[in-house]
Formats: structure tokens, sequence, C-alpha cells
């Protein structure tokens, strides 16, 4: 029977390349969905971060009556110091003249000390040189304590 | 319906194969005979597999676990159990009635997780009982392929050193997240090392060099990598300390180069690594047939049951990924890889979503101990590294090394619900 012989082999063939094909397959597809998973959180993150491209820094307590309560909304650096030049004034001698700056470095907000005297408090840790900072972390210059948020 | 979907390729794989074996071992099928049915004893156990597996996927998709590592592991085993039926086919029962078995076992180990998380309170106690595991071969073991670390009780033989490995993993993830902060306090300085008090690494060090003595004097070199390589990685991960991989290094130096002048089997096998060529037909014989055996598949493979894999011995164990790399080609052999490192990356995400830290060194260590098992022995076939015996996970022939490997895949799987809920 030629007809089944012929038949058989190409069944045979198929089988054999739909092996390497069902690994071919899964492969494909389990890295669609596992990459797909990444890319998708990837876009949500990039989206994250162009929306919240504003950060605040609230003053806490009554420590300075000229800043009680206020809050100050900034998008890529704000200066803190003694000098009338900065954006936050603090009129205090425990404060240097351009005391602490923070900026954005990509998505996050970094707080810089600018070498001054009196140490710039993070989370009540003086703060050497500069550090990232999470929203709810406490800033305390001089008198003056001020909580970030984005 | 779109979780089941991956369930499909392995049984593709399995009914294509079996079937390739079927028709080239009863090449003309006229009217339906008695002997048409000879060989195929081993279906019960197919068919009760595969519907284990599908129950074990059921039950990962209702609790809301991690559903992509399941058919990921199954596709593996099935690409195993089709070549083991292609070189040894008096073995396809056992390997199929071990993968029910060990499929079993992870549903019981699903079961019982709380249980195993309460474990971890334990540490000292899973480090005597992996050091203890791991002695028993030395009382009562006996030799089989030139390593002793095989028990033999009543009809079946265990290697007790793949499950050392589960309690290793185990017991470092609970040492490691209890005295993390003691490990990383730089108290004493050697040179450039920050060292903690002897004290405190002590206990580490002493399960560390228990275990690879013991592989050293049993011979089983492979596990002796493995079992290292694990407790470096986890203590870096841990501690996040380079001194501790650095200080590894000189260790792992300094004891290679003394057992390469202490031990005749371990010269053999770094000459054979160095230049396979000099004794191709006497100790090096396994490991030039790998190479030819490779070069003779090529891209597309020799094809299914058309390759002469059968001239590597132990080639349905420690070189099963040379049979699938001769007979489905350099296409499989990286699709096994990809399978591997895609297994990585995923229980690395279900790591990183862990809330605690035992757990999260747990995962950790599960995830890098399947990798780098997978990557000791496929960089031993293609001799890339010194061959060091030892299975590859899933795919080989072997009960033990199933069912370890799936007790630790429940136990992964286990923590990915953690991060559902929390």
């Amino acid at each position: 029977m030629p007809v089944t012989a012929v038949f058989l082999k190409v069944f045979r063939v198929v089988l054999e390349y739909g092996m390497l094909f069902w690994l071919l397959w899964f492969s494909v597809r389990l890295s669609r969905q596992i990459f797909g998973a990444v890319r998708r959180e990837m876009r949500k993150s990039r989206a994250a971060e162009t929306a919240a491209s504003e950060a605040v820094l609230c003053v806490l307590g009554e420590g300075e009556p000229s800043l009680a309560g206020r809050r100050f909304a900034f998008g890529e650096q704000i200066a803190i110091g003694r000098g009338a030049d900065n954006d936050i004034v603090i009129p205090e001698s425990f404060v240097s003249h351009h005391h602490a700056v923070l900026f954005r470095h990509a998505n996050q907000y970094v707080v810089e000390d600018l070498g001054s005297v009196n140490p710039t408090y993070v989370n009540d840790h003086p703060l050497k040189g500069r550090a990232y900072l999470r929203p709810g972390d406490v800033l305390r210059i001089g008198m003056v304590t001020f909580r970030f948020e984005r | 319906m779109r979780k089941w979907t991956l369930m499909l390729a392995p049984i593709g794989i399995l009914i294509a194969g079996l079937m390739v074996l079927y028709l080239k071992a009863h090449p003309t099928i006229g009217a339906v005979r008695p002997e048409l049915f000879l060989g195929l004893s081993y279906f019960p156990w197919l068919a009760a597999a595969i519907l284990i597996a599908f129950f074990v996927q059921g039950v990962l998709i209702h609790r809301g676990m991690d559903h992509l590592i399941f058919p990921t592991v199954l596709l593996l085993a099935s690409v195993g159990i089709v070549e083991i039926a292609r070189l040894k086919p008096a073995l396809l029962a056992p390997q199929l009635r071990w993968l029910c078995i060990a499929m079993v076992a992870l549903l019981v180990v699903l079961r019982l997780d709380s249980c195993i998380k309460r474990a971890l309170d334990y540490p000292y106690l899973l480090g005597i009982a992996c050091v203890g595991l791991l002695g028993l071969p030395l009382l009562f073991g006996t030799e089989i392929g030139g390593s002793r670390n095989w028990l033999v009780l009543g009809p079946m033989s265990i290697q007790p050193s793949e499950f050392g490995k589960i309690l290793i993993v185990l017991f470092l993830a609970a040492y490691l997240s209890d005295h993390r902060r003691v490990l990383t306090l730089p108290s004493r300085r050697i040179l450039f090392l920050r060292l903690p008090p002897v004290r405190f690494i002590a206990p580490l060090i002493c399960i560390w060099s228990m275990a690879v003595l013991m592989f050293v004097v049993e011979r089983d070199l492979g596990s002796a990598l493995l079992f290292f390589g694990i407790a470096v990685i986890m203590t870096y991960m841990a501690t996040g300390s380079r001194s501790y991989a650095f200080i590894a290094i000189v260790f792992i130096a300094a004891a290679a180069a003394i057992s390469y002048t202490a031990f005749g089997h371990v010269r053999v096998r770094f000459d054979i690594w160095l230049d396979p060529w000099q004794d191709p037909n006497g100790q090096a014989y396994q490991v030039v047939q790998s190479l030819f055996a490779f070069a003779a598949g090529g891209v597309w493979g020799t094809g299914f049951g058309f390759g002469h894999p059968g001239f590597i011995p132990e080639v349905h164990t420690d070189f099963i990924f040379s049979a699938i790399a001769e007979e489905m080609g350099l296409i499989a052999a990286l699709m096994i890889m990809a399978c591997y490192i895609m297994i990585f990356w995923r229980a690395l995400q279900i790591t990183l979503a862990c809330s605690r830290e035992r757990e999260m060194l747990l995962g950790a260590g599960i995830s890098v101990l399947n990798l780098m098992q997978a990557f000791i022995i496929i960089a031993g076939v293609t001799k890339f590294l010194p061959l060091t015996g030892i299975t590859l996970p899933f795919v080989s022939y072997g009960g033990s090394s199933m069912l370890s490997g799936f007790i630790l895949l429940g136990m992964l799987l286990s923590l990915s619900k953690e991060q559902k809920h929390g």
C-alpha cells in the first residue's frame, strides 16, 4: 500500500517538526506574557512620572512665624537659606546664606547640603552631601521643619 | 482561558514525540492487530500525569498563584520524557510515575506552606538536618556511577544530596535573614575586606565547609559546586557585602588547587576539560561523544529518533541536553535555555513582590538554585566548564531530582500567593 506508506511518512515528518513548533510557540507565547507584563508596568511608571512632576514642602510647627503653615510647591528645584535670593528665606542666625537646595533628578528629588555651618537634618539624621528624598521625609533646617510631599 | 493555553505545548510535545516513536516501532499499520498495542503499557501513567498536571494548574489559577512557571516546568519535563522514551524506553514508565509523584508532592507543599514558613524559625535545626542528610551516604551509601551519594532503600535508590538542596536553601534563608544586621557590621578590617567577628560567621562557615567536604569525600563534584555557589550567592544577596564574595572566590580557588593535587578524579576531570583529544576513546570518551552530538545536530537537528545519542554514556541523566541538541538541534537547545531563564525571571519577580525578608531570600535562593544547576550541567556537557555530573533540572531521568525540583517549585509558588494578597 504505497498510499498509506507515503501518508505515514508525511505524518511522521509533520510530527517531527511539530515538536519544534510547539517549543517555539511556547517560548514566544511565554515571553510575550512575561515581558508584556513588564512593558505594561514600565508604561504605567512612565505615566506616573510625567503626572507627578511637582513636589511640595510643607512647613510644620510654629518654629518661624514668617513661615508657619506655608506650603512651597516646586518643579525643578528650590533653594533654602538666609540670603534674600533663596526661594525659601529663613531669617535665623543658625541658617547659612545658601543652606540647602532640593532638585529633581530623573523622577526623584534630591536634597543637597551646600556646605552649611549647621547641618541639615533629614529624618533627624545630619545630612552629608546629597540624599534622595522619599514622600513623607522630614527636613529640619535651623528651627524650621519641613515635610517633603509629592 | 488565556491562563490555560500554555498547557497545550507540553501535551503537544508529548503526543508528537511518543507518536513518532510509536510509528518508528510499528512502521506498517494495516488491520488492527493485538501486537500494535505492545509497548503502550506506559499509557495509564501518561494519562494520570496529564490529569494531575491540569489539576495542579487549576489549583494554581484558583488560588491566584503564578500560572506561568508551572507550564514552563511541564514543558521541560515533557521534552525530557520524550527524549527518555527514545533513549531508554524501559525508563519511560518510571519517569512518568516520578512526574506524577512529584506533582502530588507539589500539591502537598502548596497545602503545607504555612508549616514550611514556620520551619524557617529554626535555622540551626535545618542546618543540622541538612548536614545529617548529606552525611547519610557516608555511613550507608552505595556507589553508583563513580560517586558515593546514593541510598538504596529496598526497590528504589534515592540521592540525599537532592533533598539536602532544599534544606540548605531553607537554612540559608532562615539564618541569613536573622543575622543580616550582624553580618553586615563592619567591625574588623583585614586589608580591604570588612568582616564581622568570627563568632557570627562561624555557623555559616561550618555548614558550608561540612557540605563541601562531604561532597569531596563522596566524589560528587557537581553538587559540591552547586552547594557552595548557592551559599555564596545567598550570603551576598542577604548582606550586599562584596567581601564575602571575594573570600569565597579565594576559598574556591584554593580548594580547587588542593583537590587538583590531592584527588585523582578531580585531576582527570580538569585535564579532560583542558584537552579532551588526548584520550578521546578512554577517559574523555563521554565529553568527546557529547561534542560530536552537538556537531551532528547542527541548527535544525538530525530529527527526533534519527540521531545517535546512544553513544554517550549516561545520556539519559547528565547528558540529556546533548541528546536533545543532537536530535532537535540548536533551536531546541536555545529554547530550553530560554525556558530556564524565563523561569528565573519570573521567579525573581515573585521574590521581589514578597513582603518579608526571609521569604524574599527563600525565593531568590530557589530561583538561583534552579538556574545555577541548569547552567553547571549545560556548561559541563558543552565543555564550557569542567564536567561535573548533576542532573538537568526537570529534564533528566531521576526520581530524586524530579521530586526535589517540584518541592522547591511548590515553595516558590506558595510565595507567589503572598504577592496577590498583600
